[in-house]
């Protein structure tokens, strides 16, 4: 398994990571080396019969549906970078829907 | 009772940052359950630990706030992910400290330290207000300098909590008795833990623990675990596949600093992510996006998820047939040198090889102190049954109270 900086890239991108190319030989490099050794558990036969493992209690359990203010001690403004009359400030949402379009 | 906090865990009255520049002076507006119920008991939160960002690492090398000293040796690492809390228990500063775990970040300290740490079992303590990194697989742990300090700590945070729902629904659990003798415990001695190149001193300090439990009255049985070999691989796709997840909301909008001069959002949030966010957890992200994305997902993701069934299977398999306890080393070596596995990831992973199993299985895992190597403290790891945790602890006092702990092995 031999990670790109093509690929490097790319993952970056779905990640929403910004990386430099100085840091893309030893990203690829590091990429490479821990796929390649997790890579082995395909040595072991496909296990298509077995029930997947999800620890913890086997039903979720559902709180009353009631309306409560947030448990919190001290409003967004206080831990948000930016925030004003309820809402959280990004420099334009526009330029990001284009994008995605 | 004093107890210091590890830094992933959210306080009101100390900054939570994770051990990283993204969330770095950041208050959360809640307190975790275990902060919460520890206060109620009348703990002192004496302040918030050091470890590896957002959990990952093995050494607390990986602190945006530098790396943590191990208290014995300054040119070693006291281990990781709870490094930080690990080391301040080793020191003296406090009797007992939260730490977390997702493959074994407080045992793994705890056995480098020479102190005790306790991984319950997954559900047994609320994880409300601890920063997710892998949510299958995290859970609050504690580390204490004795059996006992650990123990009455876990007794305080465990039981029911309504804000999480894979916390399961039972009382706190019972402090159990120090035992007399270890009379009618079936402890089995898994041989994939004892390699052929496992420190010699360590299999010396595992082979007087088990001639100890065997004098206490346990009847000791070898047993195989034989998906064991591929433990640390699964871990390495499903822990970063959920980090990947849980560490996207880390994006410059809702918490910490921002790292700004973008003009658009989505440079905003790949400057934040980009700059926030250190070498190892972008190591993780990436990987775990990787494994996630289309075309890989079933060679990786899938098949890993029934590599941990199969893990988990093992382990039934084994306490099926009579064996009420496992008993293995908790690390293959004693603390390593700093830098000494900076740069080789797979290297430092393969630090968390005998502790990652529980993880995995969700059991109750804890490393006691079990003797010296040169002078540094090694652990041994007692493996219990899912919500037997207080059989475990029952026979961890018994060997605590036998094991000469600072003799060399």
């Amino acid at each position: 398994m031999s990670v790109t900086h093509d690929d490097v890239r790319k993952i970056a991108r779905l990640a929403e990571f910004e990386v430099g190319e100085e840091a893309l030989p030893l990203l690829a490099e590091h990429m490479s080396r821990i796929l390649e050794y997790v890579a082995q558990i395909n040595a072991v036969p496909a296990s298509e019969g077995v029930k997947p493992f999800v620890p913890g209690p086997d039903a979720v359990r559902f709180r009353p549906d009631e309306v409560k203010p947030p448990p919190l001690a001290f409003g967004p403004a206080e831990f948000a970078p930016a925030f004003r009359d309820g809402f959280f400030l990004v420099p334009k949402l526009g330029q990001f829907e284009q994008e995605q379009g | 009772m004093p107890v210091a906090v590890k830094d992933n865990i959210c306080t009101l009255e100390y900054v939570t940052s994770c051990g990283s520049r993204i969330l770095e002076g950041y208050r959360s507006p809640y307190e975790a359950t275990a902060v919460n119920k520890l206060k109620a008991a009348g703990a002192l939160i004496a302040g918030k630990t050091n470890c590896d960002e957002f959990g990952m690492g093995s050494s607390t090398e990986h602190s945006a706030f530098g790396r943590t000293l191990h208290p014995f040796d300054k040119t070693r690492v006291p281990g990781g992910s709870s490094g930080g809390s690990a080391a301040l228990v080793a020191a003296g500063a406090v009797p007992a400290a939260l730490g977390s775990e997702t493959g074994g970040s407080v045992r793994q300290p705890a056995s480098l330290c020479g102190v005790v740490g306790i991984k319950p079992t997954y559900g047994r303590v609320s994880r409300y207000g601890l920063v997710a990194f892998g949510s299958s697989l995290d859970q609050i742990g504690v580390l204490g300098r004795s059996v006992h300090d650990a123990a009455r700590v876990l007794s305080v945070i465990s039981g029911r909590d309504p804000k999480d729902a894979t916390c399961e629904d039972r009382d706190s659990l019972r402090l159990p008795n120090v035992p007399e003798s270890l009379q009618g415990f079936v402890i089995g001695i898994p041989k994939e833990y004892f390699p052929p190149d496992l420190d010699p001193a360590v299999r010396r300090a595992c082979d007087r623990a088990i001639r100890l439990l065997r004098e206490l009255g346990a009847a000791v049985r070898d047993v195989a675990l034989p998906h064991t070999q591929y433990a640390v691989p699964t871990y390495y796709i499903i822990a970063p596949a959920e980090a990947s997840s849980n560490l996207a909301r880390y994006d410059g909008v809702r918490y910490g600093p921002r790292f700004d001069g973008s003009e658009d959002v989505r440079a905003l949030y790949r400057t934040t992510r980009g700059e926030g966010f250190g070498a190892e957890v972008r190591r993780r992200v990436l990987v775990g996006t990787y494994v996630l994305s289309s075309g890989y997902y079933d060679a990786y993701y899938r098949k890993a998820q029934q590599m941990r069934a199969l893990i988990a299977q093992d382990f039934r398999n084994v306490f099926d047939r009579g064996v009420d306890l496992l008993f293995t080393p908790t690390t293959p070596t004693p603390a390593f040198k700093a830098g000494e596995k900076i740069d080789d990831p797979v290297a430092m992973y393969l630090s968390d090889i005998f502790t990652v199993t529980a993880n995995l299985a969700g059991l109750p895992a804890i490393s006691v102190p079990i003797g010296r190597v040169k002078g540094l403290p090694i652990g041994g790891q007692l493996v219990g049954q899912a919500f037997l945790d207080d059989e475990m602890l029952e026979a961890a006092y018994a060997l605590e109270r036998a094991v000469p702990a600072g003799e060399e092995a």
